[in-house]
């Protein structure tokens, strides 16, 4: 019996874990695919693709993670109401800028390149094929609450998260962060505002 | 009985997990230096993030940049787009391929200068291609056909290269986004350039600059439109996006993929410097 137990003790020891971190490339992978899926329909409404497409990808975002990154150094100096407040508008503005070009790329086909894991982190090399422009794409990942989720996108070079810091940093430091999030409310403002007419 | 199955279990479990185990140190191999690199000062929140290029003539530069923006939409946009109406996609298409197959000096020339012998490779093997089988440079069948893709290569990158920083930021007037090294950089290429010494008078050399950039624009998705509809500050955003995208040209292009690796010419052996085994 003793030795039953024991061996049972071993299995849960060893067994946990070969299956405790799924590929990252297969959550990416999931992701274009579910996404690619929407925009081919062809029984969706504009509109209908739009709510569906942000809602796939926001499960797969880390949006915490890609504020706290954003702002950098100034997330630590923000307050909790900030940080929730800038969160909400940072979704709003990605969606905003990134469901009005994703269209461009509806004929696109995706090529899954190669991906490197180290720890909790993973980066998933992939190239964007669409007529004769090829893209290549970068998601950097880490494995947060049991599942790889994206928290920045790197589009030929070009870190997403990197891009909006650099800007974001010095509009705080010059308006501070109420300047900021009235700047973004703006913005928000006027790309949904033209989403709707269109 | 059950004794055997369970030491057999037990085994089973160990050795899957071992194997995973080892799974795991080869990709942390795989992954090396260039992934800590890669996320680099993002884990690290308490430092103030570095500047990726400085930019003391700020002022001048958003005056300029302000400028090149109403050059943009009220000029060359609307060439751009009458060009357009009138020349279809592929002739276009076939316009920016001569453009690009007749700047194969500077590319290969850079690629030369920064010992990239593959990269130089590359570029004569496409050169040679396009001009023949590509009818003077009007198509691109060493892409199309065989996959393999030009390597963009400049002064600037060059000099980056062995070690340069981009100095400080600079817009240039209608040219756009540049710096010091850069700026410097594209006229030292301007001098492998054939246009210049193609016996054109100023006034002609200038007409042919304009048909390229004209052209170019015409085949470009709006990207300009984009940013400036989406982002908050836009010269903060090109400022940004010019130097990641510089930084990510100078250091090793990771994206190389399908050099020859096309179905047709699916063998090194067609790569003459392959035979001295660079």
């Amino acid at each position: 019996m003793k030795k039953r137990l024991l061996a049972g003790l071993l299995i849960l020891l060893f067994s946990v874990p070969s299956f405790a971190l799924p590929e990252p490339q297969a959550q990416v992978e999931t992701m274009v695919n579910s996404v690619l899926s929407v925009m081919q329909s062809t029984e969706m409404s504009p509109e209908e693709k739009k709510l569906q497409i942000s809602g796939r990808v926001q499960k797969f975002l880390n949006v915490e993670s890609m504020s706290r990154r954003t702002l950098g150094a100034y997330w630590d100096g923000a307050t909790e109401e900030q940080r929730e407040h800038f969160s909400q508008l940072f979704v709003r503005v990605l969606e905003g800028t990134y469901l009005s070009r994703i269209e461009d790329y509806s004929d696109g086909a995706v090529q899954y390149l190669k991906q490197r894991v180290k720890e909790d982190k993973a980066i998933i090399d992939t190239v964007i094929v669409s007529k004769e422009l090829e893209i290549p794409v970068q998601y950097k990942m880490i494995y947060t609450d049991g599942s790889w989720q994206v928290f920045d996108l790197v589009i030929e070079g070009v870190s997403l998260v990197r891009n909006y810091r650099e800007s974001y940093g010095e509009i705080i430091r010059r308006d501070g962060y109420d300047g900021l999030f009235a700047l973004m409310e703006e913005k928000v403002g006027v790309i949904e505002k033209k989403q709707t007419i269109q | 009985m059950l004794r055997r199955i369970l030491i057999f279990w037990c085994l089973t479990c160990f050795l899957c997990t071992s194997l995973s185990l080892a799974a795991d140190v080869n990709n942390s191999k795989i992954a090396g230096d260039d992934f800590d690199a890669a996320f680099g000062d993002e884990f690290n929140n308490n430092k103030p993030p570095r500047k990726l290029i400085a930019d003391p003539l700020e002022p001048i530069n958003r005056g300029v940049f302000w400028v090149n923006d109403k050059l943009y939409f009220y000029l060359f946009k609307p060439v751009a787009k009458g060009y357009r109406l009138v020349i279809p996609r592929p002739a276009r298409v076939s316009v920016s391929n001569v453009f690009s197959n007749l700047a194969t000096p500077i590319r290969a020339g850079n690629a030369l200068l920064q010992l990239k012998y593959r990269d130089f490779g590359t570029e004569i093997y496409r050169f040679v291609i396009n001009t023949t089988f590509g009818i003077g440079g009007l198509f691109d069948p060493a892409e199309s056909v065989a996959g393999v893709k030009p390597r963009i290569e400049d002064f600037g990158q060059t000099l980056g290269y062995y070690g340069a920083g981009h100095g400080f930021y600079l817009v240039l007037p209608v040219v756009g986004p540049s710096s010091l090294r850069d700026g410097m950089g594209s006229f030292v290429d301007s001098f492998a350039d054939p246009f210049r010494y193609a016996d054109l008078e100023t006034e002609e050399y200038l007409w042919v600059k304009l048909l390229d950039a004209t052209n170019r624009l015409s085949l470009d998705r709006d990207t300009y439109e984009g940013i400036v509809r989406d982002s908050i500050d836009p010269y903060l955003f090109i400022r940004t996006a010019y130097a990641q995208r510089r930084l990510a040209q100078v250091g090793e292009n990771t994206y190389n993929i399908n050099l020859f690796q096309g179905p047709l010419f699916d063998s090194d052996l067609l790569n003459p410097l392959d035979w001295f085994g660079y």
